[in-house]
């Protein structure tokens, strides 16, 4: 399968989806963490997440696929949210919380 | 490594502001950047507008980390109270 459909189908095949360095328990990079931290002070606890340093192929692939060069990058419902600056005010301005209501733990 | 200067300039090039700053230790930088042309757009088109500008720097990876917050001149202002 081509990165692109991979990709697609990984965003459009969970409700939330997370691409960063490292994991939700040992993220190697201090935007991911945010990230992570962001999602969980929003309640969901378990959601979908990809390693993008254990997936060179994605990792280069995703800058593509939302036209958006860097890591963290958030998808909910298909949809690409932001990165850590838009995912943080996102949260501050209460936006993300709604947006996220009802996928706790949706992995 | 990069300076914040060299990114302050690039995006006074690429983009017309009314304010910018950019602050930065060469590996981490954080910017704030005004812009009319962000009017009807939302918080990811205007980030990407911005990545346009930097685009060839990110590839080479020599800008991996830039926080951004981006703001029309009225959203400047109301935020300055």
């Amino acid at each position: 399968m081509d990165v692109q459909a991979l990709i697609n189908e990984q965003v459009t095949g969970n409700p939330v989806v997370l691409y960063m360095k490292g994991s939700p328990q040992f993220p190697q990079c201090g935007f991911s963490a945010r990230a992570v931290q962001i999602l969980n002070a929003c309640g969901v606890n378990k959601f979908f997440s990809v390693n993008v340093l254990e997936n060179p192929e994605i990792r280069a692939g995703i800058k593509d696929y939302a036209n958006w060069p860097t890591i963290p990058q958030l998808f909910v419902n298909g949809e690409f949210v932001g990165g850590s600056d838009i995912m943080t005010e996102m949260y501050q301005e209460g936006e993300l919380q709604k947006l996220l209501e009802g996928l706790a733990d949706a992995a | 490594m990069m300076h914040p200067k060299t990114i302050e300039d690039l995006l006074r090039e690429g983009l017309p502001c009314e304010h910018l700053t950019v602050e930065g230790d060469g590996h981490h930088f954080e910017a704030v950047i005004v812009s009319a042309e962000f009017i009807g757009k939302n918080r990811v088109q205007r980030q990407q507008r911005v990545n346009a500008v930097l685009k060839g720097h990110f590839d080479t990876g020599v800008l991996h980390a830039l926080s951004m917050k981006t703001l029309t001149p009225e959203e400047w202002s109301a935020q300055r109270g």
